[in-house]
């Protein structure tokens, strides 16, 4: 267990082989740890939600400051306009959310730390802005390429710029929360080694860096679902109010 | 030729050493890597499903309900507040308009009372006044009638007490001019 860093993030199978075809669907541990966030997010939104008091308690006070938290990240980035992608937007940083923090227990496992979670996600949401995007503007979406007040003589380089980094979203994106999650597991795990190899004598030090580190891992956990989502809203509102 | 065979080798080699340094992420190995989209969609679209359907809508209700509960509150509070302030005028003006009240009978009661106290002081005036008067009038008629009538007497006894002194019988008419010169000198001096 002490010895490789990155046997942490080794999927295996659980239970029987699913195939179709020559596509292998079994159960993992990854999809395991996906279904326990997903049941630990509706337990806590269902007893959070029971009973509706005027005067809250305490759980139904998190999850409204929860909801208001997510409804003012969205107004302020978004607008009005994206009201409708609420619910996907407040699942969406829940689910990213949870899977990070439940990620931090020892012997689990982090769904999104692995680049293929978290690229399938962004390249939903580049392909769901897009759509977005020409539904609600046409043609005239692609004017988002073309930004106002820049001179004729700068403007083809600035289109492909901006093209380039249109198009790099979905990568960024993934690769920003996929890389902090495995960046930061891999990190506690190497101090974790130090204390084991060092011994009762020099572990001390490396253990107080692993303590340090578990709360830093804990704020980017955090700190990474809210970038997730924030990015997301900053996308959409491209897509939902032509500024350019 | 053999430069050729060389550098492809190497390449190859480099390939496969890559490929073994990327064994070690699991990330990169593709064998799970439709497993985990298929779960990952199943579970994020029920979770999606889940929350936008049954849980923000309670939340959505329930934070709602208290707003217009609040809203509701304030403007009845408001509508208290109006009506007591309304209340509290009405019942300063009832208080200043007893208070005048007040004042304007007791200017009233005093004004009659003087009055009052005015007439009674009148007629108890007059009437002693009538009574000084009358009481005047009869030591008046007192005064003349008890004048013949001492005279009357003052001469029977003067006639008698000579008669038993010197035992002579005197003229009447003479006693009677003595005695009503005297008495009149009496009764002039006591008077005055």
């Amino acid at each position: 267990m002490a010895g490789n860093p990155m046997t942490q993030f080794e999927v295996y199978k659980i239970g029987p082989e699913i195939k179709f075809g020559n596509i292998d669907l079994s159960f993992t541990n990854s999809s395991l740890f996906m279904i326990i966030s997903a049941a630990i997010i509706c337990l806590f939104l269902y007893f959070s939600t029971k009973e509706r008091k005027i005067i809250p308690g305490k759980l139904q006070l998190i999850s409204e400051i929860l909801f208001n938290f997510i409804a003012k990240m969205i107004s302020d980035t978004a607008g009005s306009k994206a009201k409708p992608y609420f619910p996907f937007i407040f699942s969406l940083f829940v689910f990213v959310l949870l899977c990070n923090m439940v990620g931090m227990l020892p012997y689990s496992f982090t769904v999104t730390s692995h680049i293929i979670v978290t690229l399938i996600m962004a390249l939903f949401i580049f392909f769901a802005v897009t759509i977005i995007g020409f539904l609600k503007h046409g043609f005239k979406y692609l004017s988002i390429f073309v930004p106002s007040g820049v001179p004729v003589v700068l403007l083809p380089l600035i289109t492909v710029i901006e093209i380039i980094s249109y198009l790099s979203r979905p990568v960024s994106l993934s690769v920003r929360l996929f890389a902090n999650m495995m960046a930061g597991h891999t990190m506690l795990k190497v101090f974790g080694g130090f204390v084991i190899s060092l011994g009762l004598l020099g572990g001390w030090l490396p253990l107080s860096f692993s303590v340090a580190l578990t709360g830093l891992e804990i704020l980017v956990a955090f700190l990474q679902a809210y970038v997730f989502a924030i990015l997301t809203c900053i996308y959409l509102n491209d897509a939902l109010n032509l500024h350019h | 030729m053999k430069f050729i065979i060389f550098t492809i080798s190497a390449y190859l080699a480099g390939i496969t050493y890559l490929l073994a340094a990327e064994a070690g992420m699991p990330q990169l190995d593709p064998k799970y890597w439709f497993s985990q989209g298929f779960w990952l969609i199943i579970t994020f679209a029920t979770l999606y499903l889940l929350i936008s359907k049954l849980f923000i809508p309670k939340i959505k209700n329930n934070i709602d309900d208290r707003e217009r509960k609040i809203k509701e509150d304030l403007e009845k509070a408001k509508s208290y507040k109006e009506n007591s302030e309304i209340k509290n005028r009405e019942y300063e003006r009832v208080i200043e308009k007893s208070k005048k009240d007040i004042a304007k009978m007791i200017n009233d009661s005093r004004k009659k009372l003087d009055k009052d106290i005015q007439i009674k002081k009148r007629s108890i005036e007059k009437q002693i006044n009538d009574e000084i008067k009358k009481t005047e009038n009869e030591i008046e008629t007192l005064k003349k009638n008890s004048l013949p009538s001492i005279e009357k007497i003052s001469e029977e006894l003067t006639s008698k007490i000579i008669h038993e002194v010197t035992g002579e019988q005197l003229n009447q008419s003479s006693v009677k001019a003595i005695v009503s010169d005297v008495t009149k000198k009496n009764f002039n001096k006591n008077i005055s």
